[in-house]
């Protein structure tokens, strides 16, 4: 049969599932700026009535356990976009740092082009004014120069990509052997039927780490997560992580190889290991042999052009510039050969007042190279692509930061410690606590006057 | 559904976001220019990329027009000294062959002649800034000197090359005749003439005289019409001087238009992201304190 009994360990029960709220209330306050962290919301259930002959009495409150408020579709799609954003901003930054040599600053090709091309215009005024020639020689010296400085910070920048990749690398196998970890971890504690909330807070928010490091791909199996990179090889499988390697290949670059030796350097996708691939072997290779191939061409051009004509003294001009044989690295090569401005190919005729040959040089940097454009069309479509790139990888990555962010403010809308409604609760509980526990004061009244009903001494 | 309860995400995108405008604003106002890199505007970067370079040559082809012009006057106002020198030996010429004169007279006006031949020659040995306008492109030797050998008493050293300057992207202007072609060319050969006239004065000829006169005065006629490549070269020059003050301008006029800001409208802009950045900043100011707390009292 019921009795004071049932009063006091219904009003116990009570305390106890009060503190316990009070104690995630305060755990999701303490944590309101916790990078991951999800809030926790007690679940409370009735317990069962109890029925004594014909007498029902309550059984009281119980508190299951806390649960995670988490959406795991929005964190898929906050992975994807993650892995978007970190990609095209590693390449809005590299090419950030790539287009000012392109800027017009004064060392530019383009600068210097005019330079160059003024000192042969004034040549054409003046062939035998030693100062004009030793301007000519000078302004091809500063233009082979920029040449060179330009192709150096294509090639630097691409060479501190390739070092990204490796230590990219080495973050991602670190992240994927901790994810393993608390896998194993998480699924014995849900095998034991609990909630494992902080496990999960701590795997997501290393899982969404790893989604800035590269494109991942997420699954959900009985043992935990299985993680593989956007094109398949395998990172995390339940307790097992797979460590890809780096090694440096025929080009000179780092490869990234999967756990199974299979170069996987062209399929990696997203994240900073995508972007800082998709910048070393696509784009800063594309603007290198537009570079090369410009250099090369206008090099051989100018000195045909000398060819056509006698130097001071009265010499068939030799090479001006001076270039590496094959495309590949002429701009950083490009040099001026001689070092004597009596030695530029000025007249036409053999005689030192000619000034015959001043236009077939200037024509070398007007007239289609074998590209089919002039040097400066040529160099202003490649400035035109460099400030593109630039331009469209920042504007992405505004964009997706953009949706990122959007995302971001749903899932903290699910799963953000709101500290209004945490201290509504706070109230909410303190409340039931002050209730629960006169409950357990009145019925120690109530015991004692029952025990007085039968004594004459007062307990 | 449940609000957002973290606002610093947003708030900090806001910011951010005035911010940078704020910054290419100030940036825009305080450069006068609104490319600074080429992802500013890479079609403008790239057209800025060909202005550049025209504008240098621009540049240069004036520089080129004013000194090559000033070349070719030199040349102009030595052919006309050569002009008058030739148009007074004539008149001594007539003179001479009149038959009234004494040998001692024709001795005399042999000896004017003589000088002026001497005029001549030297106005044919015109430089200018070290190089001699009538030696053809042989410019750095003197063109004409003394010589026994030769039937007019000087030879030509020059030969018979022509320079010509750039003075625009396609245009070049011939700045030179060889002296070979004005002062001794074959069928009208100045000095020869003027020799002959001497050599006949000297000897009292008097149908010498006269042809020698004859020929002096074909001379004159037809170094007058060699002149006229200079008075042409000049006007040429000229009109392309005038012509490269318009392209100055005009590329300057396209250059600001490719990267320059209009002041008026990147003023407004300034200030319109200075009020939504002082915008943003006060939002965040009034909404991050407040929660619930501020309104509870405190438990006694």
């Amino acid at each position: 049969m019921s009795g004071l009994n049932t009063s006091l360990t219904i009003g116990i029960q009570a305390l106890e599932a009060t503190q316990a709220a009070l104690n995630a209330t305060s755990n999701n306050i303490a944590n309101a700026n916790t990078p991951g962290y999800t809030r926790e919301v007690p679940q409370f259930s009735e317990n069962a009535e109890s029925l004594s002959g014909s007498e029902v009495s309550g059984g009281g409150v119980n508190l299951d356990g806390l649960q995670s408020v988490r959406d795991e579709l929005l964190n898929l799609q906050i992975q994807q976009q993650t892995s978007q954003q970190s990609s095209t901003d590693t390449q809005s930054a590299s090419l950030q740092q790539i287009q000012t040599n392109f800027a017009s600053t004064g060392d530019d090709i383009a600068s210097t082009l005019t330079a160059f091309s003024k000192s042969l215009a004034q040549l054409s005024a003046s062939p035998s004014n030693a100062a004009a020639q030793q301007g000519v020689l000078e302004s091809g010296q500063n233009l082979a120069e920029s040449f060179n400085s330009t192709a150096n910070g294509l090639t630097s920048a691409q060479s501190e990509a390739d070092s990204q990749v490796t230590q990219t690398v080495a973050q991602i196998n670190s992240l994927t052997q901790q994810i393993a970890q608390l896998n194993g971890q998480l699924s014995q504690l849900t095998q034991s039927g609990q909630d494992g909330g902080t496990l999960q807070d701590q795997r997501d928010e290393l899982v969404q780490q790893l989604s800035q490091l590269t494109g991942i791909s997420v699954s959900q199996s009985s043992d935990g997560e299985t993680i593989t990179t956007a094109n398949g090889s395998p990172l995390v499988m339940g307790s097992q992580s797979f460590t890809l390697q780096t090694t440096t290949g025929s080009d000179g670059m780092q490869h990234v190889l999967d756990s199974a030796g299979n170069d996987i350097t062209s399929s990696v996708q997203g994240g900073q290991l995508g972007g800082a691939i998709q910048i070393r072997d696509q784009v800063i290779p594309g603007f290198l042999s537009q570079l090369n191939t410009l250099a090369s061409q206008f090099a051989s051009t100018f000195n045909s052009a000398q060819a056509m004509g006698f130097d001071s003294n009265g010499n068939v001009g030799g090479n001006f510039f001076s270039v590496s044989t094959g495309t590949a690295g002429a701009a950083a090569s490009l040099s001026v050969a001689i070092t004597n401005p009596s030695l530029i190919a000025i007249s036409s005729d053999g005689t030192a007042g000619s000034n015959g040959n001043v236009a077939n040089l200037s024509a070398a940097l007007t007239s289609p190279l074998p590209s089919g454009q002039s040097v400066t069309n040529a160099y202003a479509n490649l400035v035109f692509q460099v400030g593109s790139d630039a331009s469209n990888a920042s504007s992405e990555s505004t964009a997706i930061g953009q949706s990122l962010l959007q995302l971001t403010n749903q899932q903290s809308s699910i799963s953000g410690v709101s500290i209004d409604e945490e201290t509504t609760n706070l109230i909410r509980f303190q409340t039931a606590y002050e209730a629960a526990a006169r409950i357990v004061s009145t019925i120690q009244q109530l015991s004692t006057v029952t025990l007085d009903m039968g004594s004459s001494q007062s307990y | 559904m449940r609000v957002n309860p973290n606002l610093v995400p947003d708030i900090l995108a806001a910011i951010n976001e005035s911010q940078t405008n704020l910054n290419t604003a100030l940036q825009q106002v305080s450069t006068g220019k609104s490319v600074s890199v080429p992802s500013d505007n890479p079609a403008a970067s790239a057209d800025m990329v060909q202005n550049t370079i025209e504008s240098g040559d621009v540049d240069q082809y004036t520089q080129n027009v004013s000194g090559v012009l000033s070349m070719v006057q030199t040349a102009d106002s030595a052919l006309g000294s050569v002009v008058s020198a030739l148009t007074q030996a004539i008149s001594l010429g007539t003179e001479g062959a009149n038959g009234t004169d004494s040998a001692a007279n024709q001795q005399e006006i042999a000896q004017q002649v003589q000088g002026i031949l001497s005029s001549v020659v030297s106005q044919a040995n015109t430089s200018y800034e070290g190089a001699y306008l009538f030696g053809g492109t042989a410019n750095t030797t003197v063109p004409y000197t003394a010589s026994a050998s030769s039937p007019s008493g000087y030879a030509y050293n020059g030969n018979n090359g022509v320079n010509s300057v750039a003075v625009g992207d396609q245009l070049s202007v011939q700045v030179n005749l060889p002296g070979s072609q004005i002062f001794s060319n074959s069928s009208n050969d100045v000095l020869g003439s003027l020799s002959s006239l001497v050599t006949a004065l000297q000897t009292g000829n008097t149908a010498g005289i006269e042809s020698a006169t004859s020929a002096v005065s074909f001379a004159l006629s037809y170094v007058s019409q060699q002149r006229v490549f200079y008075g042409n070269a000049e006007s040429q020059l000229n009109s392309q001087e005038t012509y490269l003050q318009q392209e100055t301008v005009s590329l300057t006029t396209q250059q600001t238009n490719l990267v320059g800001v209009d002041m008026a409208t990147a003023a407004t802009t300034l200030s319109q992201a200075e009020t939504a950045n002082s915008a943003a900043l006060a939002a965040a100011a009034k909404v991050l304190p407040t929660t619930l707390l501020n309104y509870l009292s405190n438990p006694s």
